[in-house]
């Protein structure tokens, strides 16, 4: 075991359209990699956990980086599009303020000028601080192939750690958000050994809005970072949520829920045991105050 | 005494080439036909090595050597004792995951790296030794079984008067186990250098070694060349802590342009940094103290047993200092006290800010804490009862010698914090509103005191030149001074400047800090022990006082010399002789002269997360003079933040000798966002008579107390004792909720790799 190997030789390919990216992948299966901000791919290769033969660069392929809202059709994000960008965009601050946030909590300043949305979706570490909130706004991603395009919900997309429904010669082109009803509410909290960069011990994104069709009159969405295998809803904790009227009661009760729903692993940021317990107070923190702007 | 320059916050001598990005560290330098050298680690912290096999790595396309144990002509070295391979031999043991095997050489940097994963060893593994205090035990794996039969490095004993019946007069006795953690030393720029032949023949390395002179000491020995053959260059050095004291890279550069007669260049990563050098030793403290119920400290029992790793290295330095600051700054008549240092195959313990005064003071000031708590008294008064005044008798019998300050910055620090004092008795301050209703506020403080300069005997000692160039009108035009005291950034090349300039009458400007080449300076010692102002201070006043005098003289008799040349070996002896521990009761001169700090943290526990927020930290240090108060400042801001660290998050975790946290990812340390939003620094001055312009040190000293007050503060806050270092936030949870009756959180609190 070395201690670090350096970055292995590869050759780089700029592609120029989606078409060129889909023949590069057909051709070199396992041996190709695609690049958008290198965070996460160059580190891996320096550490020799993977040795791709080629690295095809997509971020200038034409909307990858671009940020397009609709009333009608929601939020298209470019796969490409950097964390600040994402963060710091006018439209997404004023309609996907959980998503901004989300984005600005990954990593530091540095990383997310190179960091991308895509990339931390693809990536599929259980860790990832925009997945959750993807999950609630239920996100759906947009993958091209040689068939074309078509959509997966983001709830379907998490199969595994590093594992997702993309298929070997799909890649990730955007991420399309719904319109958000017009009153909502939703925010995300990480807790790592600091404050500042470290990979979430436990990450909670809510996302809530008013709806007369559900028993409780609201609706709420929980998703979970960095406790299990996968980022996840908390498919047993929102159920609480629609049937119980919000409040202090339900909330714990939905927290409970949540923290049973997670199934963390010991390392050596912290045990699966603190993580649970993490799951149910920042479960309950967040319903709090995501409550506190809806009343 | 008056001063134009020592007391001043002048900028420092290398402040504009650092700014400037000028000023070049060891990973700069280049040469025309320069090779690149790749270390290959041991895969295994405890192994036989059968065989090595170089042929695949020696026919890599670039490969110009395969380095091995054969092409070591000594193949030991070490700090203290010599009892580390170099590269490890055939049929000889590798002992952490830090030995090296090989160095491949090679034309590029990249077929260094390849040709390294090409080398193979064959090794048989050993049973893996990873707990000192299983380790001491009779029938352990031993770790140098060719050495001696037990993994015991040293034990030290300290007794004095009679502990039974000190505990027997006291009215309540606390007690405690403490442990402290693996620490890296985390600089910024991890090891570097370039080894090459000069034009004079000379093995010559640029490195950032702290004491120069001993890596060539070690080097000469282990190349079997003259000392004079061997020179090392240290430029401007990204940070050292201490980690740079023992040799990490310099004797490798050596070796490599010694065998392949061509520069070559070995640059280390982070993870090599992180995981294949030394670290801070981790401490079992086990105390027992007991105490009359006005306060007054009776007898104290401790036991004390640190990780000394693979090999010696400074343990046994460290050790000593540690068993003489087991008991803190306090006058305590009865002690029964034992040190151990133990061999296992964890990775390598060494010299880390405080050199064993570290360590103590996470037990010495959670023990006094626990008995203000157990007297119902203040912890500021309790404290002041028993803590040294000048004459005062430590547990090695000696007599504190003038200039203690420990007093003074207890009463600075809790007054600045809010605490009044009414006809003796000290009151606490109103600590104000949390931020929230789950958290909670609690204040604590923590004394502390260290060793200036090199103990028990040691001779330390550092030569300082000075040449004065006198212009056409007899002014001095150009102080230049020799002195080969490493600036590893804690600004001593300043601090020695403002010294020579006050002693010559000169300003700043005028006085030029020669290059830090051990073949044109003389030996300073290390830039350790917080000794360089002290120690290598001394030596330069008093070269400058004899250069002063000699120009005046020359002046008087109109001589017309244009240059003036004086040299003074300054001797820590000279002004405090020390001794080594009586081996029956440890009575000693332990140390030369001290510093004196107190710090009070207060801080904010979320009680529903575990999470600590430091939100201001009072730092009162007394360091008799500050040559350069800003200085002063800034070295306390950088102690508070390497003791927030120590205190809260940082842990270097082995498991079976395999490193856990081998990046920055895995390793942390506070960002600046777990800083306090205020330190208040305050500088106290209660002068050593023999220090240059009553100085003493400093710079070890800003990190101690920090790590207790934080802990002291956290328990004030949730009433949870950390005695095991770091408090993450999992842990005070953890402690907060078995305490109130919660119940634990299932194996929660325990990280891999350890256990109690």
């Amino acid at each position: 075991m070395l201690a670090r190997p350096a970055l292995p030789s590869f050759d780089y390919v700029r592609a120029n359209t989606p078409d060129e990216v889909v023949r590069l992948l057909q051709e070199h299966g396992q041996g190709a990699r695609l690049l958008m901000g290198g965070t996460d791919l160059f580190v891996r290769m320096r550490d020799g956990v993977i040795r791709p033969q080629i690295v095809v660069d997509v971020k200038h392929l034409p909307g990858m980086r671009s940020i397009e809202y609709d009333e009608v059709t929601g939020l298209t994000v470019g796969a490409a599009v950097t964390m600040n960008q994402l963060a710091r965009h006018p439209q997404v601050q004023t309609h996907y303020p959980l998503l901004a946030e989300a984005a600005n909590s990954v990593a530091s300043y540095q990383v997310r000028n190179r960091a991308t949305l895509g990339g931390n979706l693809c990536n599929a570490s259980p860790a990832a601080d925009t997945a959750p909130a993807v999950l609630v706004l239920e996100g759906r991603l947009v993958l091209h192939s040689s068939q074309g395009e078509r959509e997966v919900a983001a709830r379907d997309f998490f199969t595994g750690p590093g594992q997702t429904a993309m298929r070997e010669n799909e890649f990730l082109k955007a991420v399309r958000l719904p319109p958000l009803p017009a009153v909502s509410a939703g925010k995300y909290l990480k807790l790592g050994r600091n404050k500042v960069g470290d990979l979430s011990i436990v990450g909670v994104a809510v996302f809530a809005f008013p709806d007369g069709t559900v028993p409780s009159g609201y609706v709420f969405r929980i998703g979970l970072a960095s406790v299990a295998p996968v980022p996840l809803r908390a498919w047993e904790a929102e159920e609480v949520l629609a049937t119980h009227s919000p409040g202090e009661e339900s909330f714990a009760l939905a927290a409970e829920k949540a923290m049973e729903a997670a199934t963390p692993i010991d390392d050596v940021r912290a045990s699966a045991a603190y993580r649970k317990a993490m799951v149910r107070a920042l479960t309950r923190r967040v319903l709090g105050s995501v409550w506190e702007v809806l009343e | 005494m008056k001063t134009q320059i020592v007391g001043r916050s002048l900028p420092r001598v290398d402040a504009w080439d650092k700014v400037t990005g000028q000023a070049r560290y060891p990973g700069d330098f280049s040469m025309p036909g320069m090779l690149h050298g790749k270390v290959v680690w041991s895969e295994y912290p405890h192994a036989r090595v059968r065989r090595i096999d170089t042929s695949k790595a020696e026919a890599h396309p670039g490969v110009v050597k395969v380095i091995t144990y054969k092409d070591v002509p000594v193949n030991e070295y070490g700090i203290n004792i010599y009892d580390q391979p170099v590269l490890v031999a055939e049929g000889d043991k590798v002992r952490w995951v830090g030995d090296r095997i090989a160095i491949v050489v090679a034309e590029t940097e990249r077929a260094a790296e390849e040709a390294r994963r090409l080398v193979k060893v064959d090794y048989e593994p050993l049973p893996v030794v990873s707990d000192p205090r299983e380790a001491m035990k009779p029938g352990s794996p031993l770790v140098h079984d060719e050495r001696s039969n037990t993994n015991i490095l040293h034990h030290i004993k300290i007794r004095k008067g009679d502990v039974e019946a000190g505990f027997a007069q006291a009215d309540v006795i606390v007690e405690g186990y403490y442990i402290t953690p693996y620490v890296e030393h985390a600089y910024l720029q991890p090891e570097a250098g370039l080894g090459y032949i000069d034009e004079q023949g000379r093995v010559t390395i640029v490195s950032a070694g702290q004491w120069p002179h001993d890596d060539i000491h070690q080097i000469a020995h282990l190349l079997n060349l003259p000392e004079d053959r061997i020179h090392e260059i240290v430029p401007a050095v990204g940070g050292a802590f201490g980690g740079r004291e023992d040799m990490y890279i310099q004797h490798l550069l050596a070796l490599c342009a010694y065998v392949v007669r061509r520069p070559v260049k070995i640059v280390f990563s982070r993870e090599e940094s992180i995981t294949r050098t030394g670290k801070r030793h981790p401490f079992y403290l086990r105390h027992r103290w007991g105490a009359t119920s006005d306060g007054k400290l009776m007898a104290v029992e401790i036991e004390g047993i640190s990780d000394a790793g693979a090999y010696a290295s400074t343990s046994i330095p460290v050790l000593a200092n540690a068993t003489s600051f087991f008991a803190g700054p306090y006058v305590v008549p009865n002690a029964r006290i034992d040190g151990y240092t133990v061999y296992t195959n964890n990775a390598v313990t060494m010299a880390m800010r405080g050199f064993g005064a570290t360590q103590p003071p996470v037990a010495y000031e959670q023990q006094m804490d626990k008995l203000a708590e157990a007297l119902g008294m203040d912890p500021v008064e309790l404290r002041l009862k028993n803590l040294f005044d000048e004459g005062s008798v430590a547990v090695t019998g000696n007599a504190m010698p003038p200039g203690v300050g420990i007093k003074e910055t207890l009463r600075q620090a809790a007054l600045a914090a809010g605490w009044r004092e009414e006809n003796g008795r000290w009151r606490r301050p109103d600590l104000g509103q949390p931020a929230a209703l789950h958290k909670r506020r609690g204040i604590g403080v923590a004394c502390a005191y260290k060793n200036v300069g090199y103990s028990f005997g040691f001779d330390d000692k550092t030569t300082a030149r000075v040449e004065l160039s006198l212009e056409e009108s007899g002014a001095i035009g150009r102080a230049r001074v020799r002195v080969g005291a490493s600036d590893v950034g804690e600004g001593v090349h300043t601090a020695l400047a403002q010294i020579a300039a006050e002693a010559l009458g000169v300003p700043l400007e005028r006085v030029e800090m020669a290059p830090l080449d051990t073949a044109e300076v003389p030996d300073a010692g290390s830039s350790s022990a917080s000794r360089h102002v002290y120690i290598s201070g001394n030596a330069v006043l008093r070269a400058c006082q004899e250069a002063k005098t000699r120009w005046e003289r020359a002046l008087r008799e109109e001589s017309g010399e244009t240059h003036i040349e004086a040299e003074y070996t300054f001797h820590g002896r000279n002004a405090r002789p020390t001794t080594s521990y009586d081996p029956q009761t440890g009575q000693c001169e332990p140390h030369i002269s001290y510093g004196y700090a107190t710090q009070i943290a207060l801080v904010e526990v979320d009680t529903e997360t575990g999470e600590v927020d430091v939100l201001k930290v009072w730092a009162a240090h007394d360091v008799g003079r500050a040559v350069n108060p800003e200085m002063v400042m800034g070295q306390i801001g950088g102690g508070v933040h390497m003791g927030l660290g120590y205190a809260l998050m940082e842990e270097f975790i082995q498991q079976e000798g395999l490193v856990r946290t081998r990046k920055f990812a895995e390793y942390q340390i506070p960002t600046v966002l777990d800083m306090p939003p205020e330190i208040v620094p305050i500088i106290v001055e209660v002068p050593d008579p023999t220090g240059p312009y009553g100085a003493k040190g400093l710079g070890e000293m800003t990190t101690l107390p920090t790590a207790p007050a934080i802990l002291n503060a956290i328990y004030d806050a949730v009433g949870v004792r950390l005695e095991w270092l770091p408090a993450t936030a999992e842990r005070v949870l953890s402690g907060f909720r078995s305490r109130r009756g919660f119940g634990n959180l299932n194996g929660a609190g325990h990280q891999p790799g350890e256990k109690r």
